[in-house]
């Protein structure tokens, strides 16, 4: 029942794979530099004993500068810039982002936590109506990065070949670039595993067995992508070259 | 505020031997028209209601779900025609390439009601038969359920009231089969009428996993907008009462119903409104409820399930004693009251597959993890506690060694065939998990998800008709019997000669798979 997804900073290197917590609506958690004080310990002398609390709200969150004297930037990585700053002791600024990264100034570092608010509803093509509609349990941003990550996974059985074998990273990567010129491994496979978490996919049976783990849920992902119509065959402009204006550089 | 129809048909238009009249209402997946007969036998009505559905190969977006959707329907109205659904009396399929956003449409040739529940409420908030349409609504939902259905989408606006003023269930494009204890519906549903464990619930490939629970807190909330004009959960938006209602779940926050809601209505509400599908009331307790509440005569006892596999009900029993009597009376299991321990065992759904239900099945000797989530809810399905996932993961390694691809064409006169060796021709009795038996004799290769919930239903069958008599360990005479049958085990007074080696090794590996400390 969560809707919002906080992902902490890694302040050292063997550190990577720290637990994402999870908040559910009305759900609060507080970061510092003490792990006592705090749900979320960041272990850097230049963040505030008590730094600040993120609450969700429904599909949104809040932050909460609690510092004496830092203001904390809260950046969208989509947004070309976007960004909303939140002075000390200013509580429950709304975040509007879906993927949002909060960065405190440390001494010198800028350690980022990032927020992930997987639960936006969009508008959906049909108009959907008010809470009384039926509605697919999925909403997606037509514009985010995941979803012409997306769409590039699910283009070959798109195109009319219904068991085509799925494109592997790198095609996938070489597919984004000219839209996407920062596209790398790195980044499409971390849009590939934000997607299984934004559409909540169950991890299957024989995922637990050996075998290409990954491979697996790119499969879950198109053939959970084809089945609800989340990328149809008109959605495939999104991999087409954008208009010249557009383009980066 | 006028909507687009899905599937815009003029009128006059001529589909079968329909005339298409005026529109009627217009939904997420289709349009309904009512439609008049202009000739064709006589069996049909004069009017019907005429649902278009766009799943014709040129219409502007193809949408593969929506032919799912329309399959879902269009089954359960061939299979189940009872009183307080709404009937389906042909299926057409338009062929008329001139209108390409016509061709290829189902059409849906139903019941003409008069209007839907969702009309009744904007005309007039509260109404005065309120109670005697809950305990419609709920007749309606008992019969679905009791044939091993579940709605997956009740919500006013699929309540239909006929001319008689008497309401029908309708509209069954999430409605899903059970298998075992749950059913997996398509993942749409209407938010406020979408109990909190299926707010973001995981959605594998086959879709979402749904209980008939869920429609019970469908039903809760639909009794208390329809007695009080609001919904039990406070906000202004679908999406405040959302998180309401994950807020309630999650023990946050209590249950706080309208005052103006009478006692008796308050008490089925909260029981349909827990925080936990497993405490919700079961369906039929609710119905003689409901039907007390509102005064209306009790509706004839449904008949019961051929098989017993109602273990929510016996959850039910441990967790809430004050509901025992009723619950027993629904469903007739107080000659199994003694046996409701095994209801204790249930594993959190939390835990990964690799060590799920390990309280009651090793995770270090050998059982492949994929399995165990099947055997142990097939195990679990099954009220005798003698059929445990051990036993039946015993029987597993001894029949096929855990192999879902085995084929022995030539044993027995026509094969045994994947994980738990069944003959087709048997296993025709015991695939379906409302113990109807399938149409066909199913063909192999058989699997696993076929093999393994149908083997616990038929040993769940065969349990209680082994004598009390017989000496040594049930367990080991269930087996046998899966070999044999339970008439021969009774009448040789227990394992016989040529199933001796086998049950050597089922007796084996149950001891192996057995967790050292029970519970």
């Amino acid at each position: 029942m969560y809707s919002i997804i906080v992902v902490p900073p890694t302040t050292t290197e063997d550190e990577r794979d720290r637990t994402q917590l999870r908040l559910a609506p009305g759900e609060r958690i507080t970061f510092g530099r003490l792990a006592r004080d705090n749900d979320l310990a960041i272990a850097h002398d230049g963040v505030s004993r008590r730094a600040g609390a993120i609450t969700a709200q429904g599909a949104f969150w809040t932050l909460s500068n609690l510092s004496g004297g830092q203001t904390y930037v809260v950046e969208n990585p989509e947004g070309a810039g976007e960004h909303i700053k939140v002075g000390p002791g200013r509580l429950d600024a709304p975040v509007p982002f879906e993927f949002s990264r909060i960065v405190l100034p440390a001494a010198g570092d800028l350690l980022p936590i990032q927020v992930w608010a997987p639960r936006h509803d969009y508008l959906r093509t049909e108009g959907g109506l008010a809470g009384d509609t039926t509605a697919p349990a999925f909403s997606v941003d037509r514009t985010k990065r995941y979803f012409a990550v997306l769409a590039a996974l699910c283009e070959p059985r798109l195109r009319g070949e219904p068991h085509a074998p799925l494109p592997t990273v790198d095609q996938v990567v070489d597919r984004l670039r000219p839209n996407w010129p920062a596209a790398s491994r790195t980044s499409v496979q971390w849009n590939i595993d934000y997607l299984a978490v934004k559409l909540r996919l169950k991890p299957g049976p024989e995922e637990a067995d050996t075998g290409p783990r990954l491979n697996g849920k790119k499969e879950s992902l198109v053939s959970l992508a084809l089945r609800f119509d989340l990328v149809r065959e008109d959605d495939l402009i999104v991999l087409t070259a954008a208009p010249t204006g557009r383009v980066a550089r | 505020m006028t909507e687009p129809y899905a599937v815009p048909v003029p009128s006059g238009y001529r589909v079968g031997a329909w005339e298409v009249r005026a529109p009627i209402a217009t939904g997420a997946f289709g349009s309904v028209y009512e439609g008049r007969r202009t000739g064709g036998a006589g069996d049909l009505p004069r009017v019907a209601a005429l649902k278009f559905l766009p799943t014709g190969t040129d219409t502007p977006r193809q949408l593969a779900h929506l032919r799912e959707l329309v399959e879902r329907e269009i089954d359960l109205y061939r299979r189940l025609t009872r009183p307080r659904l709404i009937r389906m009396y042909e299926t057409l399929v338009v062929d008329d390439p001139a209108r390409p956003r016509l061709d290829g449409a189902t059409v849906l040739v139903l019941e003409r009601a008069q209007r839907s529940l969702a009309d009744l409420l904007s005309a007039a908030p509260r109404p005065a038969a309120g109670p005697a349409l809950l305990a419609q609504i709920c007749e309606g939902l008992a019969q679905l359920h009791h044939a091993g259905w579940v709605h997956g989408d009740l919500k006013p606006a699929n309540v239909l009231l006929m001319p008689d003023g008497s309401a029908r269930l309708a509209d069954f494009n999430m409605a899903a089969e059970l298998e075992g204890t749950h059913a997996y519906t398509p993942a749409f549903s209407t938010p406020d009428y979408t109990p909190p464990e299926l707010l973001w619930a995981e959605i594998g490939e086959r879709g979402r996993r749904i209980r008939p629970s869920a429609d019970v807190w469908a039903f809760g909330v639909l009794a208390h907008l329809l007695l009080t004009g609001s919904f039990p959960l406070p906000g202004g938006t679908p999406s405040a009462r959302r998180d309401a209602a994950a807020a309630y779940a999650r023990g946050h926050d209590e249950l706080r119903l309208a005052p103006q809601l009478p006692d008796a209505w308050r008490e089925i509400v909260r029981d349909c409104l827990a925080r936990t599908h497993a405490d919700r009331i079961g369906t039929d307790a609710l119905l003689r409820r409901v039907e007390a509440a509102a005064g209306t005569g009790r509706s004839p006892k449904l008949p019961r399930a051929p098989l017993p596999r109602r273990r929510r009900a016996v959850l039910a029993l441990v967790s809430a004693a004050a509901t025992v009597a009723v619950a027993a009376l629904g469903y007739g299991i107080s000659t199994w009251a003694d046996s409701g321990t095994t209801g204790g065992a249930s594993t959190s759904g939390k835990s990964t597959s690799a060590t799920y239900g390990a309280s009651e099945l090793r995770t270090d000797k050998g059982i492949p993890v994929q399995y165990r989530r099947l055997i142990v809810d097939s195990a679990h399905d099954c009220l005798q506690h003698e059929v445990s996932p051990a036993l039946i993961a015993a029987m597993l390694k001894t029949e096929s060694n855990f192999d879902p691809g085995l084929s022995d064409p030539t044993a027995g006169g026509e094969g045994e065939y994947g994980i738990a060796r069944w003959t087709p021709s048997v296993l025709r009795w015991w695939i379906r998990s409302d113990g109807i038996p399938a149409k066909k004799t199913p063909q192999p290769p058989l699997t696993p998800a076929q093999s393994i919930p149908a083997m616990a239903r038929y040993l769940c069958f065969m349990e209680p008709r082994l004598e009390t008599s017989l000496p040594g360990d049930r367990r080991i005479l269930i087996a046998a019997s899966y070999r044999t049958s339970y008439k021969k085990v009774n009448a040789a007074g227990g394992v016989l000669p040529q199933t001796r080696a086998y049950t050597v090794r089922v007796a084996h590996y149950l001891k192996e798979y057995t967790p050292p400390v029970k519970k």
